[in-house]
């Protein structure tokens, strides 16, 4: 019986690569990202081929999710971030997608946003290029940003710091939310799968029983699927608030 | 847990930095700029749709309230093409009337001149039968045969004070 964290496991397809001495070797992990680039470009390029005035079903999908995510960008944001927006659209399609088509059954695809590291560098990437927008739109005052307004200076020695730790936390909030649910949810689903094929080896009245933890894991599919959605959303929901903070400051 | 073998970072940082790469410069480049301009041509349509919507309406808004000045204009003209005609008519029966009255009152004085004129000729008739009768009722009376003339003048006298009584 194999683990359920064994789906985490990183395999090299291919030779080992190796770039500036870093392993850059193609894996399933790697796969899965091309894959996902390829569903979200097909999506796109098929569902905007007619570029029709009136919609159909497909375009309606892709103008919609374009318009969910402008909308949100609009309402946190403003309208300064509007350029960002092509960067917003890409990280919502991507983990959108890249959630979803891990949540396939049975082929059970490779799901990279179970990883930290892949995480941890979108955060990451978020972070670094949120605070130099910021120090960019508002120069050294972008520092007052961690001053709160209208605090007597005794309490700014507290709440100075409080407010710089949990400005420095949030690549780790953000990616560790995002990597966490997928781990929870993807390991779940395969716990009580392996439950089911236990249950159903011991035979008999073990094996009716076996009914209980598949009835789980469907309920448990539909509930992944929309962890994978609001964890899209979420991750593109942050950022267009990080994005705020950094173009307005409070 | 195969996510902290940190030896597997390395390959999947360089792999999600080329595909999330690619897919951005595939989304800014050609997505996003297509969906957008499909929207803003839909939004510009709808919006012309709306404007021509509006135009038309405010000309048909202008044509309804000229029918209706032409319509009150007619029934006003109508009107007093009725009123016009009816003073005319009115003036023209008056006048006919008056035409008509004048005549019947010329014919009424012809027939009382006719009358007047049958009166006096048959009191003057009457008057010879009279002194006529006068003298046969004399002769046959009294035997006497008197001249028709002398009766005459007799009767006449007496029916001309009668008729002087009378009047």
């Amino acid at each position: 019986m194999a683990s359920p964290l064994e789906q985490f496991t990183i395999k090299p397809w291919g030779p080992a690569l190796e770039i500036a001495g870093y392993d850059v070797s193609f894996t399933n992990s790697a796969a899965a990202m091309v894959a996902t680039l390829v569903v979200v470009t097909f999506f796109i390029t098929f569902g905007m081929r007619k570029n029709a005035l009136v919609p159909g079903r497909w375009q309606s999908g892709v103008e919609m999710c374009y318009e969910f995510i402008a909308k949100m960008l609009g309402d946190t944001a403003g309208p300064a971030g509007r350029k960002y927006f092509p960067f917003i659209f890409t990280l919502f399609m991507f983990v959108l997608a890249a959630n979803l088509i891990g949540m396939i059954p049975w082929l059970h695809p490779f799901t990279f946003t179970s990883h930290i590291a892949v995480t941890f560098a979108m955060a990451f990437f978020v972070f670094v290029g949120v605070t130099i927008i910021g120090f960019a739109t508002h120069g050294l005052k972008f520092f007052g940003f961690f001053v709160p307004d209208g605090a007597p200076w005794y309490l700014l020695l507290i709440l100075v710091p409080i407010e710089v730790i949990s400005y420095l936390s949030r690549p780790i909030s953000l990616s560790v939310r995002l990597f966490a649910n997928m781990v929870a949810g993807h390991t779940m689903l395969k716990v009580f799968g392996g439950f089911v094929v236990s249950l159903g080896a011991l035979g008999g009245i073990f094996a009716a029983s076996a009914f209980l933890p598949f009835a789980f894991i469907v309920a448990l599919t539909g509930l992944e699927l929309l962890v994978a959605c609001l964890q899209a959303y979420v991750f593109a929901m942050l950022t267009c608030l990080y994005l705020n903070d950094a173009l307005h400051m409070h | 847990m195969p996510q902290l073998d940190i030896a597997l970072f390395a390959p999947q940082i360089f792999w999600l930095f080329v595909v999330f790469t690619i897919l951005y410069i595939f989304m800014s480049r050609s997505a996003a700029p297509k969906i957008a301009d499909v929207l803003k041509k839909r939004q510009d349509k709808i919006a012309n749709d709306l404007n021509a919507a509006e135009k038309l309406q405010a000309r048909a808004e202008e044509a309804r309230l000229i029918y209706e000045k032409s319509q009150a204009d007619a029934r006003s003209n109508a009107a007093a093409v009725v009123l016009n005609k009816r003073d005319e008519l009115k003036a023209l029966a008056e006048a006919e009337y008056q035409k008509l009255s004048e005549a019947l009152a010329a014919n009424a004085d012809e027939a009382q001149k006719g009358i007047d004129a049958a009166k006096n000729k048959a009191l003057g008739e009457v008057r010879d039968v009279a002194s006529e009768v006068c003298a046969d009722i004399i002769a046959q009376i009294s035997g006497l045969k008197l001249d028709s003339d002398t009766v005459s003048k007799i009767v006449s006298a007496k029916t001309d004070a009668a008729t002087k009584g009378d009047s």
